[in-house]
């Protein structure tokens, strides 16, 4: 952290340097209030202003014009919801991408949003699951529970493209740790990196083992605020164990639940960096996020489409967004909460 | 419980001869029926070790990989020789030293970026009251919900292709495959949640101990610098933590907006794909250069546990 030394000693150090310095402190000080909010919130804004909001809006805009396949241009004209709804409904407009359904059929947007859905869904569920236990597992009063915590943390701080080595090397076709045993058993193909199935299984479990952690920090957090009174009225009363968990800490700990599980879904329908780094790759598993990439970096670019495809991954977690705030504030107001 | 009754029951059939143990068996099962807090005890242990053995496998699996002699595709469970020659390996077939510097440094640079300027942003926040407050701070959360894929499309072309920003002014050509590609997107990016982490940490400083400050001299900035700051130390330390980690583990900035080469750059993200696609038969190394990437973090979060965990629910809680 950088802490500016203090006005005095700059003042005999640099003359030059602090008569600036101090002009502008001098500056600042007879600012009002909702000036120097202003101010200070500028640098901020500013960066965010050009690489957050800019991008945002500008994505928005282009999805409303025409893909330019050839030529300098990369954009046509204006064409109002076209791309949406040949994305929508055409049946397969890029012949370089079959993904999921090799006859073409089905639209390549339709099978990118139910890949995605069902990988939220999924993932979401058994890191919820997973995450109630590791939280359980380092809240409960041990030696070695500060080594234990670490150990279910260090997961969710490694890189993505080292957890998808990872579950590369456990499924790499023919001597995977894994890749024979579970062929064998008839569950995955012989190169599972390379089949829908497979691949979306291998996904969807890598994303859970990185990310379990975060769910159950965040549970944690709801179960440490949990008064330990009433622990005791419930030993007081013979609770079993179940009852303490149905009756204190599941009713307690769901605001936090919720918010954890909205933040993961959040993660998960963005999914992209996984399916590429454990070799699955897009043509396999085809994310949302994966048209973007592939519209733009593919064989054909499709700026118009690929804007289009972002466009709707923000609406899809709009709408998760509010389901999830709906949930809460209905759940509160059931539970007397608010 | 009934279940352990049953399991025991099976076992007197099977080996009726074993006296002795049948006793403890029994022994056992009557204590924890008598007392089920023990066996619950027993349950969560064993539960707790199935689960860590879970996450802690696959890590184990990279180790056993690394130590597997070069060209070895049947790679076995427990290795057969210690052979640590990858991860000398790693840096000389490839340019690794570089990819780990310069993710190393996109985080670090990151970091500082969004503390100073979060800052700021948090103390405007957390003890300034002005017109647009609400407004301001419900844009800031707004904007993290949306995924990176939405703000890609332009910043990509605005790097790449010339493309005006905003519509006034062309950044420099080729600023793809400079730092600041990757930097820029992951400032804004990362930026909302230490706001909010050090919008809370700040808003708790007594105003007495500003004031005070102020009345000893100091300039507005100065007791945001030299008094605020350092009283909310631990806020500090967790939004910066958080923020590192978010950039050197993050995968879509740090791979679509940069180059493959480690002199252009490119983060670990390329440095450890660079073992995939070159070497396809050198697992051994994909595995080492992973472990080595693996260290930094792991460093922190051995250092820094209690911060993540206090960091996490803090802000990410309050909503």
């Amino acid at each position: 952290m950088e802490v500016p030394r203090p006005m005095g000693v700059e003042r005999t150090q640099s003359a030059g340097r602090s008569s600036i310095v101090s002009r502008l402190a001098t500056w600042t000080e007879n600012l009002s209030e909702q000036t120097y909010a202003l101010l200070l919130l500028a640098p901020g804004f500013l960066i965010l202003l050009l690489f957050a909001f800019w991008p945002l809006a500008s994505s928005f805009r282009m999805s409303f014009f025409e893909d330019v396949i050839v030529g300098p241009e990369s954009l046509g004209g204006f064409v109002g919801l076209e791309n949406y709804v040949s994305l929508l409904t055409d049946s397969n407009p890029f012949a370089t991408l079959t993904f999921l359904d090799p006859a073409m059929e089905t639209p390549i947007l339709q099978q990118a949003l139910i890949l995605t859905l069902l990988f939220a869904i999924i993932s979401v569920a058994g890191e919820t699951l997973l995450g109630f236990a590791y939280a359980m597992l380092m809240k409960a009063e041990y030696r070695g529970q500060r080594l234990v915590r670490v150990l279910i943390i260090i997961p969710w701080a490694i890189p993505i493209v080292i957890q998808g080595m990872i579950f590369f090397l456990l499924f790499r076709p023919g001597y995977g740790l894994l890749t024979g045993p579970l062929h064998q058993l008839g569950i995955f193909s012989q190169l599972p990196l390379g089949d829908a199935f497979s691949g979306f299984v291998i996904v969807t479990v890598a994303d859970i083992w990185k990310t379990s952690a975060f769910m159950a920090l965040l549970i944690l957090a709801g179960m440490e605020s949990v008064n330990q009174d009433l622990y005791e009225v419930a030993d007081v009363m013979g609770a079993s164990t179940w009852q303490r968990f149905r009756y204190i800490t599941f009713p307690l700990v769901f605001p936090a639940l919720m918010v954890a599980m909205l933040f993961r879904t959040m993660g998960a329908l963005r999914v992209y960096g996984i399916i590429e780094s454990t070799g699955v790759g897009c043509s396999t598993v085809p994310s949302m996020t994966c048209l973007v990439t592939e519209f733009t970096f593919g064989s054909t670019t499709l700026y118009g489409s690929a804007a289009a495809v972002s466009v709707l991954i923000a609406i899809t977690v709009g709408v998760f967004i509010s389901v999830y705030l709906l949930f809460i504030r209905y759940s509160n107001q059931s539970l007397g909460l608010t | 419980m009934s279940i352990d009754a049953q399991d025991h029951d099976d076992a007197e059939t099977l080996d009726d001869q074993d006296e002795e143990s049948k006793n403890r068996v029994q022994a056992w099962a009557a204590d924890w029926i008598r007392n089920p807090q023990k066996a619950y005890a027993v349950m969560g242990v064993f539960m707790g070790g199935v689960l860590l053995a879970t996450t802690l496998f696959p890590l184990y699996w990279l180790f056993a990989v690394a130590m597997a002699p070069p060209g070895q595709t049947n790679i076995p469970l427990i290795p057969t020789e210690i052979d640590l020659y990858a991860f000398v390996d790693i840096f000389q077939q490839v340019p690794f030293a570089r990819y780990m510097f310069n993710s190393l440094f996109y985080a670090t640079t990151v970091t500082v970026v969004v503390i100073i300027v979060a800052s700021l942003a948090g103390y405007a926040f957390g003890r300034l009251n002005f017109r647009g407050k609400l407004p301001l701070l419900f844009s800031l959360l707004v904007l993290s919900w949306f995924p990176p894929a939405t703000l890609f499309l332009p910043l990509f072309r605005a790097f790449n292709q010339q493309v005006k920003m905003l519509g006034l002014f062309m950044l420099p050509a080729e600023i793809y495959g400079t730092p600041g590609a990757v930097i820029a997107p992951l400032s804004a990016f990362t930026m909302p949640l230490a706001v909010f982490i050090l919008m809370t940490f700040y808003a708790q400083i007594p105003d007495g101990l500003e004031d005070a400050a102020r009345v000893e001299g100091s300039t507005r900035i100065g007791a945001l610098f030299r008094v605020i700051m350092p009283l909310s130390a631990p806020g500090v330390a967790t939004a910066g933590i958080l923020t590192f980690i978010t950039v050197y583990t993050e995968f879509f900035f740090s791979f679509l907006m940069t180059g493959d080469a480690a002199s252009e750059w490119a983060p670990i993200v390329n440095g450890v794909l660079a073992f995939q696609s070159r070497y396809t038969v050198r697992y051994d190394l994909q595995a080492a250069a992973s472990l080595v990437a693996i260290v930094p973090v792991a460093i922190l979060v051995v250092l820094a546990q209690d911060k993540i965990v206090s960091g996490l629910t803090q802000g990410a809680l309050k909503e």
